[in-house]
């Protein structure tokens, strides 16, 4: 009983922490990146164009942000170019934003571990991830280049200060994004009361497909899109959730199975000479397979709320503070995942832990009980 | 009347690989009340004879009837439903279920049977007190002596209302004065309720009570004396 109540108590604990990953995963994303719905110019995502972007955004904004469940909105103006310091260069994405409205929507202000977060009184004010810092060999009040092209195909040089240096979970993006204020870029770009992305976060997403209608209807010949159809790798992580789930709970299934099958063979065995004296005195063959398969059908029914519950104070004692993997940061990072894993398992996935349990002991029993009712009692009575 | 009758029993096992005839056609009949002894050596055929009378093994050859019915020709089903209505076994090693009481014990034969919860409890009663075991009638196997657990496995075979009791080797493993007490019982019952007792022994204490004594050698019945 106690092989199965571990067992149980493994499996509930591995899928909250593969869970827990993959919800960080995912929460990352939304929070520091996607958002949960964008909204663009419909061929800006084809050609990442910066001609193509969506006019009178100041009303667009204001209109969005008094439909319901809407937490935060704004716009961002986004470039290709290359920056360069004195000492390197690296291709990059600008991204030009209003600084009061992004700390509602991604809180960058608070992944700032150098210097300070973009304000409005300097001049030309930028702010980058502490991993292209490093590759530029650069630190905070440094000058940077950043070369790009403006609407109208011009190249565009322009000086900016570093106020600040962030840090996120993700590794590609603070190595791949800066960040700058959005009327410094549209200047920059030639472009006014425009934005090539409307980033909206909600209240509930639950409501996601509701708001998504609604800004649809709001933005005519504009794309609008939810965080999964924007990032196919949320899409992907979202289903290896379950995937994942599935294939760990099959696993210790398996070896469940054939624990239980041990067990019980083991319990006949030694049962043998008291399974032959009930059979002689009459218990018919039927109600021995019975007898075993219900025996080991109740160890299934007492042992997997048991190793469930096991499980779930394991995952309410790790899940507060969660578990650090700091060690193992930097390749995690590099996926975009926290080092800091808090288990979590939805009522759902502990249902389908308690079914899974309990038909592998009843098909874990068949085995065992068909020996059963294979021996004879003639040789089982005198067996010592 | 006979309650069993024996014809050309034969048994070999392992006739395919090296034949070891265990019986070698053994021609038998006990009648309604019978208070028997088989005896013989060890490998004489004894038990194997009891197993076959009691539906636990097939003969190789001949034919068994018990209450004028042929057993041989029965399927496994067949035997075991057989077993549960007209035999009780009391076994060597007591054989009862350690996790029952006393009760439970003899209880679950009947339960087997379908009785009713108040046609259990009476005929536990009954029973236990018989075998002289009322005071015991909550204890499990591992709190009673041997003796005691001998005589509940007696109660246990008498619980279905068997035409006859198999016996095999039931006080091997007893004292004196236990084998003495569970000897008394036996005949007790045999004397005031006509319980028909077949005993496989080599005890001479038991030998020495029994009213019949069939003796085998090697598979063959070769002296079978009433005893006045």
């Amino acid at each position: 009983m106690s092989a199965i109540v571990i067992g149980v108590a493994a499996t509930v604990f591995i899928m909250a922490f593969i869970a827990g990953q993959m919800q960080s995963f995912i929460a990352n994303t939304i929070k520091n990146e996607i958002s949960h719905i964008q909204i663009h110019h419909p061929e800006y995502k084809v050609e990442y164009d910066v001609s193509l972007t969506m006019s009178d955004i100041e009303e667009k904004l204001s209109d969005i942000s008094k439909l319901e469940n809407i937490q935060a909105v704004t716009s961002k103006t986004i470039a290709n170019g290359i920056i360069s310091s004195a000492k390197a260069s690296r291709g990059i994405m600008i991204a030009g934003i209003d600084p009061e409205e992004e700390k509602k929507l991604t809180q960058m202000n608070q992944n700032v571990i150098e210097g300070e977060y973009l304000s409005a009184e300097k001049r030309n004010p930028i702010l980058i991830g502490k991993r292209l810092a490093d590759k530029l060999k650069v630190g905070v009040r440094k000058k940077l280049v950043l070369r790009f092209q403006d609407k109208d195909g011009e190249i565009i040089d322009a000086a900016f200060r570093i106020v600040g240096i962030f840090q996120t979970s993700r590794n590609n993006f603070d190595e791949g994004t800066v960040f700058v204020r959005q009327p410094d870029l549209n200047k920059l770009l030639n472009i006014e009361d425009a934005a090539h992305k409307v980033a909206i976060l909600l209240q509930d997403e639950k409501g996601i497909a509701q708001n998504k209608e609604k800004l649809q209807r709001l933005s005519p010949g504009l794309l609008v899109e939810t965080y999964e159809e924007i990032s196919p790798e949320v899409r992907l992580f979202k289903s290896q959730i379950d995937i994942s789930a599935k294939f760990i709970m099959t696993i210790i299934m398996l070896a469940l199975f054939f624990g239980i099958i041990n067990t019980m063979l083991m319990a006949v065995l030694e049962r043998y000479r008291e399974l032959g004296m009930l059979m002689s005195v009459g218990m018919n063959k039927v109600r021995v397979f019975s007898m075993i398969v219900l025996e080991t059908f109740l160890i299934g029914l007492i042992s997997a709320p048991l190793g469930m519950l096991v499980g779930y104070i394991a995952i309410q004692l790790t899940a507060k503070n969660g578990i650090d993997l700091s060690a193992y940061s930097e390749g995690m990072s590099e996926f975009g995942m926290s080092s800091i894993v808090y288990p979590a398992l939805s009522s759902n996935a502990y249902m389908q832990v308690a079914v899974a349990v309990l038909i592998t002991t009843i098909l874990a029993s068949v085995y065992p009980a068909y020996k059963a009712i294979k021996l004879k009692p003639v040789e089982a009575i005198r067996k010592i | 009347m006979s309650v069993i009758r024996a014809q050309q029993i034969k048994k070999t096992y392992n006739p395919k690989t090296i034949p070891v005839h265990a019986l070698r056609g053994v021609d038998l009949n006990i009648e309604k009340g019978e208070f028997t002894a088989i005896v013989g050596p060890s490998g004489s055929g004894k038990t194997t004879l009891l197993n076959i009378i009691g539906g636990l093994d097939r003969p190789s050859d001949g034919s068994i009837e018990v209450g004028g019915r042929d057993i041989s020709a029965l399927s496994d089903n067949q035997l075991i439903d057989f077993r549960k209505k007209y035999i009780g076994f009391v076994f060597q090693a007591y054989n009862l279920i350690p996790v029952f009481t006393a009760k439970e014990n003899i209880e679950f034969v009947m339960l087997l049977q379908k009785k009713s919860k108040a046609e259990r409890d009476a005929r536990v009663s009954e029973l236990l007190s018989a075998v002289g075991m009322t005071d015991k009638i909550d204890k499990r196997p591992s709190e009673l002596s041997g003796g005691q657990q001998q005589r509940v496995a007696v109660a246990r075979a008498l619980a279905s209302k068997p035409t006859f009791i198999l016996a095999d080797e039931p006080t091997a493993n007893l004292d004196s004065k236990s084998t003495s007490d569970l000897l008394d019982i036996m005949a007790k019952l045999n004397q005031d309720e006509n319980v028909t007792f077949v005993f496989s022994t080599h005890d001479q204490r038991v030998i020495d009570r029994a009213r019949r004594v069939i003796t085998l050698d090697d598979g063959v019945i070769i002296s079978d004396n009433i005893i006045n």
